[in-house]
């Protein structure tokens, strides 16, 4: 799952992401994020969240996530500009696995993927 | 503490090198156009230790090839709904960059993105740095204002 208000940003998560066989949902903020959750069957395996968003932010849906046991298999990986210390460690506490500061390359999305277990190393060429 | 021409340079440039110029074929170019342009203008407001706004400006068809290359499609094929975002999300890289480099606490406000924007008070307050660049052969401007506090959160 994709979740960022930039449709911009989010076409650039998905084409990196559904390279490497990944089935991508999109969002446009937190509280859409939480809705498509509600719809989908299965609970998706990775959301790449960005953190300032309209309607609910990144930090705030990270913290919805973390409260339902429902989605405790859900990888968290929070994509986003906020680059100071004190951030990072707010969203790590909430629960997101991850950080990615922007603005990023492929590989510093594949080589997170790669550190959390969700694909093998050299799945990217 | 506060940015610097050189720092927006280099978060301009690692921004470029990032999503308009993946294939090192349209390189930014530190070399400052004949004539600045605010045709377009993205910002994003910064709020609490420190008030004002980060800024990218340029060209109408500098923003169309932005979109065009941060969305995947041809510049022909590009709306001012792509350029809004496009250039939105542009000011937000940069904006959250710049952030990191101003007095803590401090928070990012949403993108706003203006056209023709000569004369409106939403760009009065005080440049604290500019970095000018040409791109495309087109003007390219990123640049930090800092405002009074009461109308730092102008555009959010």
């Amino acid at each position: 799952m994709v979740i960022d208000d930039s449709r911009a940003m989010r076409l650039i998560l998905r084409r990196i992401v559904s390279g490497l066989n990944f089935e991508v949902v999109e969002a446009g903020n937190g509280r859409e994020a939480m809705d498509r959750l509600a719809e989908l069957e299965a609970v998706p395996e990775l959301a790449l969240i960005d953190w300032n968003m309209p309607e609910m932010n990144g930090l705030e849906f990270v913290t919805a996530v973390r409260a339902d046991k429902k989605f405790r298999g859900m990888t968290l990986m929070m994509v986003t500009t906020e680059s100071e210390h004190g951030q990072i460690v707010r969203a790590l506490a909430a629960g997101a696995h991850e950080y990615v500061i922007k603005p990023f390359t492929p590989d510093a999305i594949v080589d997170k993927l790669v550190m959390l277990g969700l694909i093998p190393d050299g799945a990217h060429a | 503490m506060a940015p610097t021409g050189n720092d927006l340079q280099q978060i301009a440039e690692q921004v470029w090198v990032s999503y308009l110029d993946t294939d090192g074929e349209k390189p930014l170019v530190p070399v400052p156009p004949d004539k600045l342009s605010k045709e377009v203008v993205a910002a994003v407001a910064v709020s609490g230790a420190w008030h004002g706004l980060v800024l990218i400006a340029c060209s109408r068809p500098a923003s169309r090839e932005a979109a065009a290359a941060l969305l995947g499609m041809g510049a022909d094929e590009v709306t001012e709904g792509d350029i809004d975002d496009a250039l939105g999300e542009l000011a937000n890289v940069i904006g959250g960059n710049v952030k990191s480099l101003l007095p803590e606490p401090c928070v990012l406000g949403l993108p706003d993105v203006r056209s023709d924007v000569e004369g409106d008070p939403w760009l009065n307050g005080d440049e604290i740095c500019r970095f000018e660049a040409t791109w495309m052969g087109e003007p390219m401007e990123v640049s930090v204002l800092e405002k009074p506090a009461d109308h730092g959160e102008e555009p959010a």
